[in-house]
């Protein structure tokens, strides 16, 4: 009897473990723009350049200006959507390639902002930021970077 | 026999306090949030981390202090703090430090992990190229630069096989210089980081993990050289990398030392291959590592190649919850992968010479700053068992069990 409750219990707890599979599915997000604060004068970059800044691997603007990343929290879901639309990674990848950087001392973390204000914010106050915001979020203090 | 089985009843318990746990995890997350740090100043960072694992295993195979004793052992911690500045786009520093706790080997002393100047001479659209000077990780496969990083690793141990604590000091860092390059275009990215430097074996520890007990003399540290080419498609979905080194160490003999003054040279070779996907993710290495003794006298001269491979599959079944499932084998000797010879030659116990570990690991962010994990280990043969820990190769059972929990901060 007992073994037979051991595994129900089992069967039970791999059916959970299965059913969270379905609880975190994402919402469609807004449409969104890549920014960057005024001060940097490209208007197009390559994907192959936005996944090296996003990757903490590619530091300064070609006017030599450092560049000053800034991203949702992991989880966030304009980042998931950002990360997978515009540089073809997860955020897990991303997460994963800072942690390297950070903890063998090669490289930097990017700067997290908490909300979307946050994130205006700091585009628009800091020289060479780049980021991303929903476009009802836009205004005149930033710029919109394309990619090419 | 009631040893394994109530064991195995605790690990169901363990698994199904997580998971109720995981219920709460939206007001643990709030609880568990520490004071925000104070704002720096533009460009310094500071990250640290913290964790504490407790280990139980079968048999008298102790793994990480005693961890066949009834009560486990908690003999396995990692501290660490780093800080990076970049005063300017092409000039960073960084340094970090380390206290590890892991069984006899690994006593907890505070060390210096890395701390070199990272000056980029070239940057551009399309790549990289730099120079480090100063003590750096040793690029050697996936893993090494970050090993006692726990949010960087796939499991609470390593894969064993490649990553094993024997040649851990050998390898884990050395002083000197570096180069390093990237170059990227839509058909993947390309980097290397090669260097000289001198390896880390000053210690009575470096003495105990290259010649398996203490001796009177001293290890010093020669010239050596280090190098990885990582190659990287399509943002990272595709890894590859191919790691050398080749670290060389002389003996100076203590008073009435049965050594003479001997060299060692190390040459471990790394392959490396990673496929990514969005719930998933595959990951192999296979390595063979050349260990030469010279000169000793007091025994002959030893030229062998030891062997490893594993094969490790992640699936993440939400951003919090992954699973991981590995099979990694060890090969001390590539010429006696059964161990027959050598046990023939020296009368110990042929299953010192390999270990074939099947691992199933759980691992649950509770937040971004929170992980815990558990997993267990099956294995066949103790090669990767420290001698330290196990003095007495005679008492250890070849097939054995290894359960472990690790509870891991970060910031």
């Amino acid at each position: 009897m007992a073994i037979k409750k051991n595994i129900r219990r089992s069967v039970l707890f791999v059916c959970l473990l299965l059913g969270i599979t379905y609880a975190g599915v994402a919402g469609a997000t807004e449409p969104y723009e890549i920014v960057i604060n005024p001060s940097v004068n490209e208007k197009t970059l390559s994907k192959s350049s936005l996944r090296a800044i996003f990757g903490m691997r590619l530091h300064a603007w070609p006017d030599g200006t450092a560049v000053r990343v800034y991203v949702m929290p992991d989880n966030a879901p304009l980042h998931a959507a950002f990360s997978k639309e515009k540089l073809n990674v997860f955020p897990y990848q991303l997460r994963s390639a800072w942690d390297r950087l950070v903890f063998s001392g090669t490289g930097q973390a990017p700067d997290t902002v908490t909300s979307p204000e946050e994130m205006l914010a700091r585009i628009a106050s800091t020289p060479g930021a780049i980021g991303y915001l929903s476009k009802s979020m836009i205004d005149g203090r930033v710029n919109v970077l394309q990619i090419k | 026999m009631s040893k394994p089985s109530s064991r195995t009843a605790s690990i169901f318990v363990l698994l199904a306090l997580l998971w109720s746990f995981s219920a709460q995890a939206q007001t643990l997350s709030k609880l568990l949030k520490l004071p925000e740090m104070p704002k720096l100043p533009q460009n310094l960072q500071i990250h640290g981390f913290a964790s504490q694992s407790w280990l139980m295993s079968s048999g008298k195979n102790n793994f990480f202090g005693k961890s066949s004793s009834d009560s486990g052992s908690f003999d396995f911690r990692e501290l660490g703090l780093n800080a990076s500045m970049r005063p300017l786009s092409r000039l960073q520093f960084s340094a970090q430090m380390i206290s590890r706790t892991a069984g006899k080997g690994s006593p907890g002393n505070i060390r210096l992990d890395y701390g070199f100047m990272d000056y980029t001479y070239f940057s551009g659209e399309s790549g990289q190229l730099g120079i480090r000077l100063g003590r750096m990780k040793t690029p050697l496969g996936f893993y090494n630069d970050t090993r006692d990083v726990p949010f960087t690793r796939p499991s609470i141990l390593l894969p064993q096989s490649i990553y094993f604590d024997r040649t851990r000091k050998l390898a884990l860092a050395a002083d000197g210089m570096h180069l390093y390059g990237e170059h990227r275009s839509d058909m993947g990215d390309i980097s290397f980081q090669a260097g000289v430097a001198r390896p880390l074996v000053r210690g009575d520890e470096a003495e105990a993990a290259v010649f398996g007990k203490q001796f009177p003399g001293h290890l010093a540290p020669e010239i050596s050289y280090t190098g990885r080419v990582n190659y990287d498609l399509d943002g990272g979905r595709v890894r590859l990398a191919v790691s050398a080194s080749q670290l060389n160490m002389s003996y100076a003999p203590g008073v009435g030392d049965v050594l003479h003054a001997g060299s060692v040279r190390f040459t471990p070779v790394v392959f490396s291959a990673q496929y990514n996907a969005e719930r998933w993710s595959l990951t192999s290495e296979y390595a063979l590592r050349r260990l030469e003794y010279n000169n000793f006298a007091a025994f002959k001269n030893m030229d062998f190649y030891g062997e490893s491979y594993y094969f490790q599959g992640a699936y993440r079944f939400t951003p919090e919850w992954e699973g991981i499932v590995r099979y990694d084998v060890l090969y001390t000797d590539q010429d006696d992968r059964s161990g027959r010879k050598y046990a023939a030659a020296t009368g110990s116990p042929a299953y010192t010479r390999f270990a074939k570990d099947i691992t199933v690991g759980l691992r649950w962010n509770i937040t971004p700053e929170f992980m815990l994990r558990a997993e267990y280990h099956r294995v066949n043969g103790t090669a990767w068992l420290s001698t330290l820990d196990n003095p007495n190769t005679g008492d250890l059972s070849q097939k054995w069990d290894l359960f472990s929990v690790l509870g891991s901060y970060r910031f």
